[in-house]
């Protein structure tokens, strides 16, 4: 199985480097496959469920805002965050989102909007990871 | 001769001044230990960040004009260009050159030119401004004790919110960097706007050109304030390290010269207790010895 090698650098930690056959990763506008041999792209990341193949097998990570710089032979994403399914602490993410959801009920201003959004869209990604 | 009260006075008031230096060595010295362990953590992320721009500028088509990036179209002269500091201080004082390092280098910047904006970070620089009464533009407390990524994206905003409302042309941060672990060294960076030639690639280097994906502009769109955001948190976490340095050296520095000069005085104390029991046997000797002449 050809693979490429991928690097996920969260701004605390060198979250994961090594070999990979395959990784899903949610884009600005929409999710995005990536195989070995893809042509050279650059991307946004928006706070998603991004998954990646490991030996055949398929993993999930919870990663917020970044961004992905895309090479046929290797693959690096830098985002704010990257967790694990087993590291996130589901009491608080469920807590974050009805926070941000409530908030998102009340007047505030856009930037506060913006921010309640990021906050709910980080909170729903971490959930929908651990969901699976 | 020098009183003895006198030196023991002073030798007390110094004992008291080591016990505090020594305390708050030991308490920068733990501190730094966290300090060093976070800047560790992010290190990769602040290196992977600047080499992936530098990759991701040499790639983007030239054909069109981006707003977070020198194109050589912006013809304003050196000294009418508006430029905004970010000046990263600490909170408090007795970390030896640190504040004036960064308050220094800030004064040197301004001279530059007329239309200055300045963003505050800690205390002590906030401080030295309102004394000069220079403008200060917007400040952040609490930022440089405990650097965090929501706390930088927050000056990332207000620094991107002028840029955006052109309000500003150039961004600067103005920090500490960690050169090893022993020194570290005032540096001004440039973040905004990003700059091509910054990035070049090395002559006889493979030039490609990537996809942009949906495009170029809603990439960048995304990716610049990404990119400021982490570089602001990267110069806080190092700021925050180089200022527990500095702490703990002038700490360390201050406890040596305390003893020093307690080994000085307790010399010159022994002296003056010597001479004073020498005078009191040769009084004692002298008047016993006349007792005696008398008796005889």
């Amino acid at each position: 199985m050809s693979a490429f090698k991928l690097d996920i650098i969260a701004s605390d930690r060198h979250f994961f480097s090594g070999d990979c056959n395959a990784i899903v990763l949610p884009a600005i506008d929409g999710e995005h496959g990536v195989l070995p041999g893809h042509e050279d792209m650059v991307t946004a990341i928006k706070s998603g469920e991004f998954r990646m193949q490991v030996d055949g097998e398929w993993k999930n990570v919870a990663v917020s805002d970044g961004f992905a710089d895309i090479k046929p032979d290797s693959v690096v994403v830098i985002v704010d965050t990257a967790e694990w399914p087993e590291e996130i602490d589901i009491n608080r993410a469920e807590r974050a989102r009805q926070r941000a959801e409530d908030k998102l009920r009340q007047r505030q201003s856009l930037r506060e909007y913006y921010h309640t959004q990021a906050a709910l869209s980080r909170a729903m990604a971490r959930l929908k990871v651990t969901k699976k | 001769m020098a009183n003895m009260r006198e030196i023991r006075t002073r030798m007390k008031s110094i004992q008291d001044t080591m016990k505090i230096t020594n305390a708050m060595y030991l308490i920068s010295s733990s501190k730094l230990k966290q300090a060093r362990k976070k800047l560790d953590n992010t290190m990769p992320y602040f290196n992977a960040l600047t080499s992936t721009i530098a990759d991701i500028m040499s790639l983007l088509p030239y054909d069109a004009s981006y707003k977070y990036i020198e194109d050589g179209s912006n013809l304003i002269p050196e000294e009418k260009k508006r430029r905004l500091y970010i000046v990263m201080t600490a909170d408090k004082g007795l970390a030896g050159a640190y504040n004036h390092n960064v308050l220094k280098m800030t004064e040197e910047n301004l001279k530059k030119g007329e239309n200055n904006v300045i963003f505050m970070i800690g205390q002590m620089g906030r401080n030295y401004f309102n004394r000069k009464n220079i403008v200060i533009d917007c400040e952040f407390l609490y930022i440089a004790q405990n650097p965090t990524l929501l706390r930088s994206r927050a000056v990332a905003e207000s620094a991107l919110d002028l840029f955006d409302s052109n309000e500003i042309d150039e961004v600067y941060i103005v920090f500490n960097k960690m050169i090893n672990s022993m020194s570290c060294e005032c540096e001004t960076l440039k973040i905004l706007p990003l700059e091509r030639s910054a990035f070049e690639k090395k002559q006889g280097e493979y030039v490609h050109q990537a996809t942009f994906s949906p495009s170029p502009k809603a990439v960048l769109q995304n990716l610049v304030p990404n990119y400021v955001k982490g570089i602001i948190y990267c110069a806080l976490v190092e700021a925050f390290s180089s200022e527990q340095n500095s702490r703990m050296t002038a700490m360390e520095s201050a406890t040596n010269n305390a003893k020093d000069m307690l080994r000085d005085l307790s010399l010159i104390y022994n002296r003056a207790r010597q001479a004073a029991i020498t005078q009191e046997i040769t009084e004692i000797v002298s008047g016993a010895n006349s007792l005696s002449a008398n008796s005889n």
